[in-house]
């Protein structure tokens, strides 16, 4: 079952970021010197580990199944493990996953597998120690590929094992390239303002520019900057600044009862909310002072739930000292 | 008659799960006379199956029990009187005999002094299997026993195991219910067998239908009732303005964190403005303890929790509301769950989605508004395989 999923993006795929994924060096836009580099290693048919750091969607991820495809041809599928940090639980399972992976060798001539192990700055310091000792286990049978977006929260062993790619976020002149690509090939017309709020709206994040396309296509085929604002503003989220004001009108209750709400239907936590509460705060109607004091306090409630605090009483908390501004 | 008793097992093989355990148990009793131990100390949360498993046994094998629960008085003359003939007569009609202490937690320091002392001794010499069971084996007051006794964990038993074993119940009792308001049933028991068996009974006594609305009201009331005293509490720290330092001491059944959640859902019905950012500042001050003793292990900063949440809520105020409040038992966790079941589908779709496009979770779950616009494209809907129920969760 898992394969047959998988196998789906050698034939067409529909879904765009999947059907647009560059499958050959020479289709990436960008990164020339990364890929100039990374080509040669496919040539010599043999890598260090690898390190990717950078924005999302600058296409880290796509250059790895790349290497890939171009390392093991038509049997990368049985020598490429994708893992992501953040989705597994905990360093032992990526260690099960790896072992039972790295165990046995590369099938046929190739001189290694290769593990990429998607977001490693999610996981803690320990598990990097942990994650750095197998990477040397099996040295001999595995490359990784690290992909993360801050390449400090990684450990400097680790560092000190990858040979390092920095990858900046894409320019305006490069999106603009693969969205004349698509939409070319999709026969849609888009009309360069919209190309603006694209490129605005996604800040040069590609898988956010190719799902905002197709978001968009949905609605017409012909993509103006109406329509863009129009799936921007069906997506964006409007409850947390809507909380807020219930908050600062006295009405405690019901603030927090959306609060509530907001968070278990969006599976939101704590610190996400608080990330968004922050930015708010400039945008509401209350007093310059306050807003200063307010800003405080959510530094100060932030710490807290950083600390292991319960993000639930914490918050409230917060949403109250909002309701008691005079 | 209680279905916990009409439909307790009456064979070994009738006892749903429990396999290691209950096997474990019967080679105990059957074949004592090989025992290096004399006794067992079958361990495992309430309503797991515990005592049923040994009743069982008794039944199918004929045997005699000589029980002592928590009902009964077990200072050190007690227990020698009962369990101290007990263990060395022959039995009534020559049946095998087995001795069940039940609620050995119950044995009460003071009160039943020296009891624990006697079972020890007790066990040395007896001539037929001890069975004693607690809920907790690693208590300190249970070391003596514990050396000189095999330890038998019972597992909370699983949901899968016990759902199918209230369908059946429900299936011959004639009962309609449906998937849904079992696997309530078994959450809000917490896998608790006789708690989930018993509100089974009392939820066909109303009404032959029984749907997951049903469960999660009867819940709700079921709260309310028991937890009396809170209420009590509550009215105390919220009314008065001070001396309140002890007024949490007699709530029973509750512990500091449930304490947390009860002030929390309640608090702003009695507080306005700038008391009730006072008053949750103070709240919030106690949980920062509350995180600290999780991270630190160390529990004296238990005292200044109680102490915030006592006299640091009731101080925080300036005015006192006179007037009548209602307090509501905490919804936050029943929330949490009704909210879970609503969005279980969201999870498994963007599982999906993270799978197809290479990108975490987290991501597919951050973009899921645009997700959405996107799967209306029935091509992609089945390319990703999705099922008509996560189908039908997009067009909600």
């Amino acid at each position: 079952m898992a394969k047959d999923t998988t196998k789906s993006d050698e034939f067409d795929s529909t879904i765009w970021t999947e059907r647009y994924r560059p499958k050959e060096f020479s289709d990436v836009v960008g990164h020339e010197d990364i890929i100039k580099r990374l080509e040669s290693f496919v040539e010599f048919k043999n890598m260090p580990h690898l390190m990717f750091t950078g924005p999302a969607g600058s296409g880290k991820t796509t250059l790895a199944l790349v290497i890939a495809k171009k390392f093991f041809k038509d049997k990368w599928r049985d020598n490429f493990l994708e893992l992501n940090a953040s989705d597994e639980r905990g360093i032992d399972v990526i260690r099960q996953k790896v072992k039972s992976f790295a165990r046995t060798k590369a099938i046929e001539e190739f001189p290694f597998k290769i593990i990429l192990l998607d977001e490693s700055d999610a996981l803690t310091k320990e598990a990097q120690h942990a994650l750095r000792r197998i990477m040397e286990m099996y040295t001999t049978t595995c490359r990784f590929i690290l992909s993360c977006n801050v390449s400090s929260k990684i450990i400097s062993p680790i560092q000190s094992r990858c040979a390092v790619f920095r990858f900046k976020l894409l320019e305006k002149k490069d999106v603009e390239k693969i969205v004349d690509r698509i939409t070319k090939k999709e026969n849609i017309k888009i009309n360069n303002e919209a190309l603006d709020v694209i490129y605005k709206k996604s800040n040069g994040d590609l898988r956010q520019v190719v799902n905002l396309l197709q978001a968009s296509s949905s609605i017409s085929k012909n993509i103006t900057d109406k329509i863009l604002y129009e799936v921007i503003s069906e997506v964006q989220p409007k409850e947390i600044k809507a909380i807020l004001e219930i908050a600062v009108k006295g009405n405690f209750l019901e603030a927090r009862e959306k609060l509530l709400d907001t968070m278990l239907r969006q599976g939101l936590s704590g610190l996400d909310i608080i990330k968004t509460v922050s930015q708010e705060i400039w945008n509401l109607n209350i007093k310059q002072d306050d807003k200063i004091k307010l800003i405080e306090r959510c530094g100060e409630i932030e710490f807290r739930l950083v600390e292991g605090s319960d993000e639930f009483i914490q918050l409230q908390a917060l949403l109250a000292s909002f309701s008691s501004l005079k | 008659m209680l279905w916990t008793d009409k439909y307790k097992p009456c064979s070994f093989n009738e006892i749903a799960c429990q396999y290691d355990a209950k096997v474990k148990l019967r080679q105990f009793i059957l074949e004592f006379s090989k025992q290096s131990k004399k006794a067992v100390l079958v361990y495992g949360p309430t309503g797991s199956g515990k005592t049923s498993c040994i009743y069982a046994l008794a039944i199918q094998h004929k045997l005699e029990i000589v029980e002592l629960n928590a009902s009964d008085f077990r200072n050190k003359q007690q227990i020698h009187e009962i369990i101290g003939q007990a263990s060395q007569q022959q039995s009534l009609f020559n049946k095998g005999k087995v001795i069940l202490i039940d609620e050995l937690e119950g044995i009460d320091g003071n009160k039943d002094r020296g009891g624990i002392q006697e079972l020890v001794k007790l066990l040395e010499n007896s001539s037929w299997p001890i069975v004693l069971v607690a809920n907790d084996a690693w208590q300190q007051k249970l070391r003596p026993l514990r050396s000189k006794s095999l330890l038998v964990e019972f597992k909370k038993p699983e949901k899968e195991t016990l759902i199918n074993m209230l369908s059946r119940i429900a299936a011959k009792e004639k009962i309609n219910i449906n998937s849904e308001a079992l696997d309530a049933i078994t959450t809000f028991n917490e896998c608790d067998i006789r708690a989930c068996i018993n509100d089974l009974q009392i939820l066909s006594m109303l009404k032959k239908k029984i749907i997951k609305d049903d469960i999660v009201k009867l819940r709700y009331d079921d709260i309310r009732e028991r937890d009396e005293t809170i209420f009590h509490a509550l009215k105390l720290v919220f009314k008065s303005k001070s001396g309140t330092l002890n007024a949490f001491d007699n709530v029973q059944n509750l512990n500091q964190d449930d304490f947390f959640v009860w002030i929390d859902e309640n608090l702003p019905k009695e507080y306005k403005g700038q008391d009730l950012a006072k008053a949750y500042d103070v709240l919030s001050q106690a949980d920062v303890f509350r995180g600290r003793i999780r991270r630190w292990q160390y529990w004296r900063y238990l005292v200044y929790i109680m102490a915030l949440l006592t006299e640091g809520i009731s101080g925080a105020k300036k005015t006192n509301n006179d007037e009548f409040t209602s307090y509501k038992p905490p919804s936050r966790f029943l929330k949490m769950w009704l909210v879970k079941q609503k969005i279980a589908k969201k999870k498994t779709i963007t599982e999906k989605i993270a799978k197809q496009t290479h990108c975490p979770k987290r991501v597919a779950q951050k973009e899921f508004p645009l997700w959405k616009m996107i799967l209306e494209n029935r091509k992609i809907q089945e390319e990703l395989r999705l099922e008509p129920e996560e189908i039908e969760f997009l067009k909600r």
